[in-house]
């Protein structure tokens, strides 16, 4: 199946870690760690072009993951809605603008909220069942068994996981808006009796479209890394049982810390950071 | 209906390991030993995650007040929303992600390898033995871990402030003071204590209940996370809205 061959991963560490030695400090195991994923990022980019492309793998996957990820996207985000409606008419109440309060939920869950707690979301739910999967192949040898039969691995198996997750985590953003803004409405009007025609008439006073382009674009930057860590921890499990468990420990980790800090780069980009 | 049956399940083990504890008494040096491999092995994860909070906390409130001319706001609405919800709540994903998942997959691991089951024919409660000390020794470090949280995302978002927005440290410090109570800090700790006893005994629950193999193992790592995580929030609401709502 294979037209032009692209070059084989070069061999992926063992427990031990190829060439790694015990004295070796945690900074530079830190960053042949990011060496090994970057190999791995190059080598999925390169199958990204060459045929065959499984298309229904890729589909199976991005529907599973929405599906499965979409129960725990919505009641995080519905009940956050419903505590930023709560606190910000205490500020606004102070300087008595509540009729503000609406403007607020609605930049504070489009830009911010919703964005973080899906992808949160993503990488506990997905990003963890994705490494846990790919994990357990790897420790039963399914995978060997895949490529022995000369079906790549990375191809038919990784990508399209990663493509899942990186797809999925924009369609959850948008459910995570829907039901961040519900929780503020029901927060303010139903529980605290603010007039509903006020809360929907300001509900876009200080957001634009723009605002949700710019969180599908981070969500999709954000459910890259999370496919990307989650398919190469998965990817190199090694150890059994304890090793699934210590490879989806790790994806949830290091998914969240790096989304993170790439959020705040993210956003100072986007919504402009700098003073008056 | 399975998921009522397992609700069901999680109440007898929290009422047995409720009884064991009492019964055999609570394991002081373990105690400690779980404390400080908590409480250490999730502070650098946690402390990089509030200082990211932080920053965007102080960007996006200032972005979102600035067209209302109340640029000097974002003092109140990072101490209002970093101290009263956001410090509790990433303190609790941060452990959930963390120590969490070590808790689920070690006593995972521990349950299809039988070791569980040597305890039990050796005379060993495994819940005295195993949950308790990270129950307890949990209890002990979220207050802690929820407090640095708290503070380093309030020097972050001051310094971000500060520096990135041109904000007066003064005018800052003044809206912050005012944005929050004492009070606020007890309702924090009230809230990471809860935290931590859910994130605790869901992840030693899941681990206890593990399928055998490897993927099960992976399984019971996944739903402990997610379930700690998503119950952590929705609780959250809960007690916001009996501490501050009304």
């Amino acid at each position: 199946m294979s037209a032009a061959p692209i070059p084989p991963l070069p061999p992926l560490p063992a427990a031990a870690g190829v060439g790694a030695s015990a004295d070796e400090g945690a900074t530079v195991q830190a960053l042949r760690e990011i060496g090994r994923i970057g190999i791995f990022a190059g080598a999925l980019a390169a199958r990204l072009f060459r045929r065959p492309f499984f298309w229904s793998e890729a589909l199976y996957h991005l529907w599973t993951t929405t599906l499965r990820c979409l129960l725990p996207v919505v009641a995080v985000t519905l009940p956050f809605g419903m505590v930023i409606a709560l606190q910000g008419l205490e500020i606004f109440r102070m300087f008595g603008a509540e009729r503000l309060l609406s403007s607020l939920v609605s930049v504070a869950v489009l830009r911010e909220l919703s964005p973080v707690l899906a992808s949160v979301l993503v990488a506990a739910q997905g990003g963890s069942s994705t490494a846990a999967e790919l994990g357990s192949m790897r420790i039963k040898e399914e995978i060997d068994a895949t490529e022995v039969m000369a079906v790549d691995g990375l191809q038919y198996l990784v990508l399209p996981r990663f493509l899942g997750l990186m797809l999925a985590t924009p369609l959850l953003n948008i459910a995570g808006n829907v039901a961040g803004l519900v929780g503020g409405y029901v927060m303010a009007v139903w529980i605290e009796g603010e007039p509903g025609g006020i809360f929907l008439g300001n509900l876009w006073a200080l957001t634009a479209p723009m605002d949700v382009w710019a969180g599908l674009l981070k969500t999709l930057v954000f459910g890259a890394v999370i496919g990307l860590v989650a398919c190469y921890q998965g990817y190199n499990t090694t150890g059994g049982a304890a090793g699934v468990g210590r490879a989806v420990n790790d994806t949830v980790v290091q998914a969240v810390l790096v989304f993170i800090v790439a959020n705040y780069f993210l956003t100072s980009a986007l919504f402009g950071g700098m003073g008056p | 209906m399975s998921f009522l049956a397992a609700l069901g399940q999680f109440c007898f083990f929290l009422v047995d390991l409720a009884t064991a504890a009492l019964r055999h008494g609570i394991p002081w040096r373990a105690v400690l030993a779980e404390a400080y491999k908590i409480g250490v092995r999730s502070l650098p994860i946690l402390l990089t995650i509030a200082v990211f909070v932080g920053t965007n906390l102080s960007l996006q409130g200032y972005n979102a007040f600035r067209p209302l001319g109340g640029g000097r706001l974002v003092g109140m609405f990072v101490a209002l929303a970093g101290v009263r919800e956001l410090g509790p709540i990433i303190a609790a994903a941060m452990v959930a992600a963390k120590a969490g998942t070590e808790m689920a997959s070690q006593i995972g691991v521990m349950r299809i390898r039988e070791q569980i089951d040597a305890l039990d024919v050796m005379a060993v409660n495994p819940l005295a033995y195993l949950v308790a000390p990270r129950m307890l020794g949990s209890v002990l470090v979220m207050p802690a871990l929820t407090i640095i949280a708290v503070f380093v995302m309030l020097a972050s978002a001051l310094a971000t402030a500060v520096f990135q927005l041109g904000v007066k440290p003064a005018a800052f410090l003044e809206f912050a003071i005012r944005g929050v109570q004492p009070i606020d800090l007890v309702y924090v700790q009230v809230k990471s204590f809860i935290f931590g006893v859910i994130i605790c005994t869901v992840s030693c629950w899941f681990g206890f209940t593990c399928k055998s193999g490897p993927e099960g193992v992976g399984e019971a790592t996944n739903k402990a996370v997610v379930t700690a995580a998503v119950t952590c929030v929705s609780l959250n609401f809960f007690l916001s809205q009996l501490m501050y709502g009304g």
